[in-house]
């Protein structure tokens, strides 16, 4: 059949990253992983992934948006225009109740936005209901 | 360059407002003449001008009105009264009400042009003073949202692996699994704990009751007790501490526990952001009043971008490819903490991929500057 729907976990926290591979692996995922904004960003063009969980600071700066901008707005990454990306952090606001006022926050709103520790049970719903969204996706195109 | 300023004249004398214009247009400003108060006003709140020269007798609005009217709009426009009776009591009240100056009539191009480059000065002034408050408010957030990110990190992590590990099922690759995960369980929560502990350890170097310690201090021995201290951690390195001491003694006026904590971090770091087969020199000199600590290692050095930020709470230098060094990124902010508190200052110079050497200056020892000192702080 299908081979396993990807996920790309683009997060500087080693520990977070082999969390989260472990469980979305038990769960029928194929998982690749990136430390940083820029490992994720070759990776995505290079691994066409099903879905995309961003971590927002990594470093000592809000890469993360600047992933999801990239994916949404630039053409060098058009192809993964579509991939859906579930933002996660331990920043409690969403973009939009942290910057209510900037024009920019269309630029890094993200499709979904989850909070650190993952509510494990509601991730992994989301997850199966957007790579097989992408799988459907696919099958049609 | 500079944004081309915009001038507000409000006069009821239409001689005395092309005269403006003509004059001032010519230096190279945008120039908006307005016959009384209510007009000028609305022009004032519609485009934001820099300066607004205000004639003080009118029919209608007087001028003192219109100085409240427009410091009500924005406090920064400068204000500038023309006072045709030129008493200074008039003027006076004027500038107690808030204008800048004052120009009485008849006054010459130059006198005009003059005092309006003065107030157009103080106009930049105020619009760079509120820009650079907007930067601090706006870097302030960033650093709280940063401190918050960076304390709850390792928590999160913990609590992730915890989740997970309970969702996992009890086959053989589980169970290496598990292992692993416990083990840097673990690891997260003695990084925790030491994060607290640095905190903790800022907070104590923040607070009254210690920065009012002050002993004749020997920093001769603060060295090689710390050298001693952190002897086994260097060796397994494989880096070699070298303290250089004079043969007198290098006395300082200080908490002798805040000076052990400050060489320990230094010598921490030396250590750890150094190369295997490195070396630490650990030196101190005593020159005039002032005591140099410097410490010395021959590490992965420093970005001259970096600088700055390194004593600053929570920044680390990481290198692109580097491995990991762990650490909480508290160490240097305490020491610049520790250095200020004991009246001196903290410096590095590094170069990249050559090493760092950090210079902490503390004034010496005396009785006369202690005595003082104490006096000083008992009123």
């Amino acid at each position: 059949m299908n081979a396993l729907p990807t996920v790309l976990v683009i997060d500087d926290d080693q520990d977070f990253q082999a969390s989260v591979k472990a469980l979305l692996e038990s769960n029928g995922c194929a998982v690749l992983s990136a430390n940083s904004a820029k490992e994720g960003l070759r990776k995505l063009a290079t691994e066409r992934p099903d879905l995309i969980l961003l971590d927002i600071m990594m470093e000592y700066s809000t890469d993360g948006y600047g992933v999801n901008q990239a994916v949404k707005y630039q053409d060098e990454y058009a192809a993964c225009r579509n991939t859906p990306i579930i933002m996660v952090s331990s920043i409690q606001e969403t973009p939009d109740e942290r910057f209510p006022a900037a024009g920019e926050v269309d630029m890094i709103r993200p499709d979904y936005y989850l909070t650190k520790p993952l509510d494990i049970p509601k991730f992994l719903a989301l997850v199966k209901r957007l790579v097989t969204r992408e799988a459907s996706h696919g099958a049609a195109g | 360059m500079a944004q081309q300023s915009t001038i507000v004249v409000i006069d009821d004398d239409y001689a005395m407002r092309i005269s403006c214009y003509k004059i001032l247009t010519k230096s190279g400003f945008d120039v908006k003449l307005f016959q009384d108060g209510a007009q000028g006003l609305e022009a004032v709140a519609q485009q934001a001008p820099d300066l607004v020269l205000v004639d003080l007798k009118m029919p209608g609005m007087t001028g003192m009105e219109v100085i409240a009217r427009v410091h009500q709009i924005d406090p920064t426009i400068v204000i500038i009264v023309i006072t045709g009776y030129a008493t200074i009591d008039t003027a006076v009240e004027a500038i107690k009400s808030g204008a800048y100056d004052f120009l009485p009539k008849p006054f010459s191009p130059d006198q005009l042009r003059l005092i309006v480059d003065r107030g157009l000065e103080l106009r930049h002034l105020a619009l760079a003073s509120q820009r650079a408050e907007r930067e601090r408010m706006l870097l302030k957030r960033r650093f709280i949202t940063f401190v918050s990110h960076q304390l709850q990190a390792p928590l999160a992590a913990i609590h992730q692996y915890l989740e997970v590990l309970q969702q996992l099922d009890d086959g053989k690759a589980a169970v290496a699994q598990r292992r692993e995960f416990m083990t840097n369980c673990l690891r997260r929560a003695e990084e925790m704990q030491s994060i607290i502990r640095d905190w903790l350890t800022l907070a104590t170097v923040e607070s009254e009751w210690l920065s009012q310690e002050r002993v004749p201090v020997d920093l001769r021995e603060i060295i090689s007790d710390s050298v001693a201290a952190y002897q086994e951690m260097a060796q397994s390195e494989s880096v070699t501490l070298q303290p250089e001491l004079p043969r007198d003694s290098l006395l300082v006026s200080g908490d002798r526990n805040c000076l052990r904590v400050l060489l320990d971090n230094l010598i921490v770091n030396a250590i750890k952001y150094n190369r295997a087969g490195g070396r630490v020199t650990i030196a101190g000199e005593l020159s005039g009043d002032e005591v140099t600590i410097s410490v010395a290692d021959t590490g992965i050095g420093i970005p001259e971008e970096h600088r700055e930020m390194i004593f600053e709470e929570f920044f680390r230098v990481r290198g692109e490819n580097a491995k990991p060094i762990s650490g909480t990124g508290l160490g240097l902010a305490i020491c610049k903490k520790i250095a200020n508190e004991m009246g001196g200052i903290i410096s590095v110079d590094s170069q990249v991929g050559v090493g760092s050497i950090f210079r902490v200056r503390l004034p010496a020892y005396s009785e006369k500057a202690l005595a003082a000192k104490m006096d000083g702080g008992a009123v």
